[in-house]
């Protein structure tokens, strides 16, 4: 069975330049990776889910019905999606009773959950690919020392994610270190961003973001690579106005772990939108170049 | 005065038995990073404390420590030594606040609208679908309103979320 994208909300609707550099990435290592319609919001692991579940339950169900139709694997682009949909899947593979009480709701709409896609985050089918990621370089990020912010969603809760160390992630350094750049150490690697509390309170938010940004300094980093669209916004929108609020001269261009990739593939600049970045990118690019 | 409410503890433990188990060693609140920025006035702890105690008013009305706050990590869920799914049963308090009307962040009721009207929760606009053009991506084939409606129906999320805020 092949993959197809769920691309959820955040990419497609705010952030394309990611998808880009994804789609590119795919496409480079030779991966076929189809387009699935009709896809509605995953729900949001931080937002509506944490609402209504019966509705999380319904919303997360037809998504993954969609897949099945069209007999396809899940691939996501986005780490919350993952959570949201494995969380759904578990569910309801784990729970007779409420499968059959989610498939009553799904019947109004003529689908049936079954359970027999698979579902993945972006990163987990890249590191399954990662000899071939290694072959493929065509220009080694030397020296470029990279922060790797795997964060939350990407890794727990690992009974439902069950992929990579809950507690001591090292995938997303491994696909670092394997498009020649240096994935470096930092105290708070393994915390969150802050992005989810930004709905109950920006302040907290803004606090966490600054003491992951402090680690960051501290140990040296060039740059930031993460595998969430929550966690690139949280790091490329809000550097400023924690400056702004504090005094401080933060400025760490942010990637998505496939941009980083698709640069080493050699992709060109202008093909991946890296204008579209907040924080400017060039002092990186020349460092690569 | 504060209230007991078994009722409100049962309520939970039905949905999440793993409550039960806590002996409230307080792994949780140490690896909780919104508990270390603000000096532990959240307190992934204290809120399991509560519900063991039927202390529901405290919890709901009062919402104090604020269940809002947990960034939903899962560190604690990963550290617990008692296997104490703290993040699901938070889920569970905050889905009692929104079903009995009590208040809650404008933000979450924001994205429940936009799902409700949109299914996404960030529709896709004109500028950036000209972006997506420009950038040579695929038109996203939109979500078929009507039967996310129709689905929101059945589990009767308009009415649960009260994005009027009338209690």
């Amino acid at each position: 069975m092949s993959y197809s994208y769920f691309l959820g909300c955040v990419i497609p609707g705010r952030l394309p330049f990611l998808e880009i550099s994804a789609r590119k990435t795919f496409e480079e290592i030779g991966m076929k990776v189809g387009d699935q319609a009709k896809c509605s919001c995953c729900p949001d692991p931080t937002g509506a889910a944490q609402l209504d579940h019966e509705t999380f339950l319904a919303l997360g169900a037809r998504n993954l019905c969609l897949f099945e139709e069209s007999n396809n694997h899940i691939l996501s682009l986005c780490s919350g999606c993952t959570e949201s949909l494995k969380t759904v899947k578990h569910i309801l593979d784990n729970d007779d009773e409420k499968k059959k009480e989610i498939n009553s709701n799904l019947k109004i709409i003529g689908k049936t959950y079954k359970g027999d896609i698979d579902i993945k985050h972006f990163a987990e089918v890249l590191y399954e690919n990662i000899k071939k990621i290694k072959e493929k370089v065509k220009k080694p990020l030397k020296d470029l020392k990279v922060a790797g912010h795997p964060g939350c969603h990407y890794l727990r809760p690992s009974e439902i994610i069950n992929w990579d160390d809950p507690l001591n992630p090292k995938t997303l350094d491994e696909l670092i270190e394997a498009i020649g750049a240096d994935p470096i150490e930092y105290d708070m690697k393994n915390d969150c961003c802050g992005n989810p509390v930004e709905k109950t309170d920006k302040e907290i938010s803004l606090s966490m973001l600054e003491s992951k940004l402090k680690s960051m300094k501290e140990a040296g980093a060039d740059c930031i690579a993460c595998v969430c669209p929550a966690c690139y916004q949280q790091f490329d929108f809000n550097q400023r106005e924690i400056n702004k609020n504090n005094n401080t001269d933060y400025n760490f261009p942010v990637f998505y772990i496939t941009e980083l990739i698709a640069l080493a593939l050699g992709i060109n600049t202008e093909e991946l939108g890296l204008n579209f970045h907040r924080i400017k990118v060039n002092d990186v690019l020349q460092k690569i170049n | 005065m504060q209230m007991v409410d078994f009722e409100f503890r049962n309520e939970i433990i039905k949905e999440n038995f793993s409550l039960n188990y806590c002996y409230q060693c307080g792994t949780c609140s140490s690896s909780c990073p919104v508990a270390f920025i603000t000096n532990g006035e959240f307190n992934p702890r204290k809120i399991i404390e509560q519900s063991l105690l039927g202390l529901k008013d405290l919890l709901i009305k009062d919402q104090k420590p604020n269940v809002w706050l947990c960034c939903t990590c899962h560190m604690c869920v990963e550290e617990c030594p008692q296997n104490v799914f703290l993040t699901e049963i938070f889920e569970r308090i905050k889905n009692m606040i929104v079903l009995i009307g009590e208040p809650y962040p404008e933000t979450f009721k924001m994205q429940a609208k936009s799902i409700i009207e949109n299914g996404l929760a960030i529709p896709l606009s004109q500028p950036i679908i000209r972006r997506r053009n420009q950038l040579g991506l695929p038109n996203v084939e939109s979500v078929n309103i009507n039967e996310i409606n129709k689905l929101l129906k059945a589990t009767n999320f308009e009415k649960k979320v009260n994005l009027l805020g009338e209690s």
